[in-house]
């Protein structure tokens, strides 16, 4: 089976049977044919002791929950993921090779054996690893596209990110995503895609014109910032495992590239509908 | 901080030339500074690139004296405002 994702094609099998979580349903890809830009196998059952005396890499975790901790495994990494709804249980373990294209991913099997290779948080961190082998970044934004512009708008979680595209969409501009896009530059030009959610959602695109870091704000308000400042702020909503030089690296040049042909703005808003207006007359 | 402590800084961070200036992004095993970045002005980029390992006060006062055309008051003083700022970054 292949996802096609952001024009990323993953290649997923087993020889057991696996399901696939219903967000990445419409994902699907018809086109068996295409070369896998990642291959995923999915076995069922985790083996002891995978990752003994493997070195620890990085963590994600909250002040009482893992997420998941990344490991040096051979030339590669492994991934340990916790279950999100038991809390700090294994839930699988991925082993990705040294270029980060052909993943193994070991998965408890569910209560009548059924396998769910990429449950959350696994399919994002499946996402984000290619990403960072390629020219592209996932970021906490939502997106919309009116017909002429796409726009992003990113911020802190309750600055306003889902309201905002709300306002866009009851104004008749097309929803990409409310909550996480990837960028990618096809030709000449920048992309915004949405990913698999936990809903269904069919895959959108537009091109990507304009970027507000956005807040609350007392009346509307936008400013245009430009050069570190502006690579900076947008990188800093990326999400990003600073652990290995290459990954910023990668990064920094994306971002860098991004920010000199896409224009970014600081804009405060009042959730009514003028922001729309107020947004196109003043970019 | 003192300036030949500053070497050692500078391995933990990744960084990128925009226009004049510098983004600073730190290397890190967790995701609780991923929100730290940093950015230098045209005169801390010089700084920060000229830190090396013998590097003193003075002698980077000097360069910066050639570079900038600015009096040797001016650059000592630019220097230790870079160093108390810097010295914030990786707390």
């Amino acid at each position: 089976m292949n996802l096609k994702i952001a024009d990323f094609t993953i290649k997923l099998f087993s020889e057991k049977p696996f399901q696939l979580e219903e967000g990445y349903l419409p994902f699907v890809d018809g086109d068996e044919a295409c070369v896998p830009d990642v291959s995923v196998e999915c076995v069922s059952g985790i083996p002891d002791n995978l990752l003994d005396g493997c070195k620890s890499l990085f963590e994600a975790r909250s002040e009482d929950q893992w997420f998941y901790s990344v490991y040096e495994y051979h030339a590669g990494l492994a991934f340990r993921i916790f279950n999100q709804q038991t809390r700090n249980s294994v839930q699988q373990i991925a082993i990705l090779n040294e270029t980060l294209n052909d993943w193994k991913i070991y998965t408890v099997p569910g209560p009548e054996n059924d396998l769910l290779p990429l449950k959350y948080p696994m399919g994002p961190i499946l996402l984000y690893y290619l990403t960072v082998n390629h020219e592209a970044i996932i970021i906490h934004a939502s997106g919309v596209f009116d017909g002429e512009k796409g726009r992003l708008f990113t911020g802190f979680s309750g600055f306003g990110k889902t309201t905002i595209s709300n306002l866009w969409k009851e104004s008749g501009a097309k929803l990409i995503n409310d909550d996480r896009l990837i960028i990618r530059k096809r030709g000449n030009r920048f992309f915004m895609f949405n990913t698999p959610m936990y809903y269904p959602a069919l895959p959108e695109e537009a091109p990507l014109d304009t970027i507000h870091l956005i807040r609350h704000a007392p009346e509307n308000t936008t400013k245009k910032i430009s050069g570190a400042l502006a690579v900076s702020k947008v990188l800093a909503f990326c999400i990003q495992n600073n652990f290995d030089k290459r990954f910023i690296e990668n990064h920094l040049d994306f971002v860098n590239e991004l920010c000199s042909v896409t224009s970014v703005y600081e804009t405060g808003f009042l959730p009514d509908a003028g922001i729309v207006q107020y947004v196109k007359d003043h970019e | 901080m003192e300036i030949q402590d500053l070497n050692k800084l500078k391995a933990q961070f990744v960084t990128r030339q925009v226009g004049n200036e510098l983004v600073l992004v730190p290397l890190s095993n967790n995701v609780s500074n991923m929100k730290e970045l940093f950015t230098m002005n045209e005169t801390g980029r010089f700084i920060w690139e000229n830190l090396t390992e013998k590097m003193t006060v003075d002698k980077l006062a000097e360069k910066m004296m050639q570079e900038f055309e600015v009096d040797e008051e001016t650059a000592i003083k630019d220097i230790n405002l870079f160093l108390e700022k810097v010295s914030q970054m990786k707390k």
